[in-house]
């Protein structure tokens, strides 16, 4: 059981000046979109978005990466830090095309998430389907919750 | 083309506008959408006069999950596009692949640049 409460990292220092003001600018023009996201008028997308999600049995990481090979991918565990690093290709870079717009990010990137020191390294699971990185870590048996029975007298 | 705000329409669910890019190659505009999560069968694009729809729906639900962090952008991917006169209606193709939706919009012939010869007498 994990005591400590993890905050979104995508929302720490959400809330100093510079940001407030920043999602006034945005409310001002009507840019209605997430505003959690570092996508709006001032931002620039900075690297892939990761959901860390647990059950009884299994830690579950998703990723979305959009256009990414499952063999550009790198995925490793060292104690209880998981790291994904890859590289991400944009198919339409290179070509002497007019530009009107252009938000997307390429190059490599590198993204490590403290798990719980509760998983099984060996028994990580990934699957790349959709754009979206799939992670299964299942927990070790002996971190399972059981229910204890406590016999009141 | 010009992009125009987010898409107001089916506001019954969330929408995000997908990262995207849009350039200008070889007598076609291209249009790069970032739609991770999103497949080939959940795409909807249609054109109603001027205006090209997107929308990618996705779901997120993962039941049984509690989160431990959650980064990633909820709701379905939707844009609007207003479409310029030089866009041939009739003539758009997509693909969707690894998440991301290219769409082909190509340009009227009468607008395309061609090259006249001028020849020496």
């Amino acid at each position: 059981m994990n005591l400590v409460r993890r905050r979104n990292p995508a929302n720490v220092n959400r809330d100093t000046g510079v940001d407030q003001l920043q999602r006034s600018i945005n409310r001002l023009f009507d840019f209605d979109w997430d505003l959690d996201r570092d996508l709006d008028l001032f931002g620039g997308v900075s690297g892939p978005s990761v959901d860390l999600m647990e059950n009884d049995d299994t830690y579950m990481v998703r990723c979305d990466l959009p256009g990414v090979e499952k063999d550009d991918l790198d995925i490793s565990v060292s104690g209880n830090a998981l790291t994904i690093k890859g590289e991400k290709q944009d198919s339409s870079e290179h070509k002497d095309g007019r530009y009107y717009r252009r938000e997307s990010w390429s190059g490599s990137f590198q993204r490590t998430i403290t798990v719980p020191e509760t998983v099984d390294p060996d028994a990580i699971n990934a699957e790349m389907k959709n754009g979206v990185l799939t992670l299964t870590l299942p927990k070790k048996e002996d971190v399972k919750p059981r229910q204890i029975t406590v016999d009141v007298k | 083309m010009a992009t125009t705000a987010t898409n107001k329409e089916l506001e019954t669910r969330r929408t995000v506008r997908p990262v995207g890019n849009i350039w200008e190659e070889e007598g076609t505009v291209m249009l790069r959408l970032e739609m991770p999560g999103v497949t080939k069968d959940n795409i909807e694009l249609r054109i109603e006069n001027d205006q090209l729809f997107v929308r990618g729906h996705r779901d997120m639900h993962d039941e049984d999950q509690t989160y431990v962090i959650r980064e990633r952008v909820r709701g379905d991917f939707a844009q609007t596009y207003t479409l310029d006169d030089t866009i041939d209606r009739e003539r758009i193709d997509a693909r969707m692949e690894r998440g991301i939706l290219t769409v082909t919009l190509h340009l009227k012939e009468a607008v395309k640049p061609r090259k006249i010869e001028v020849k020496a007498r």
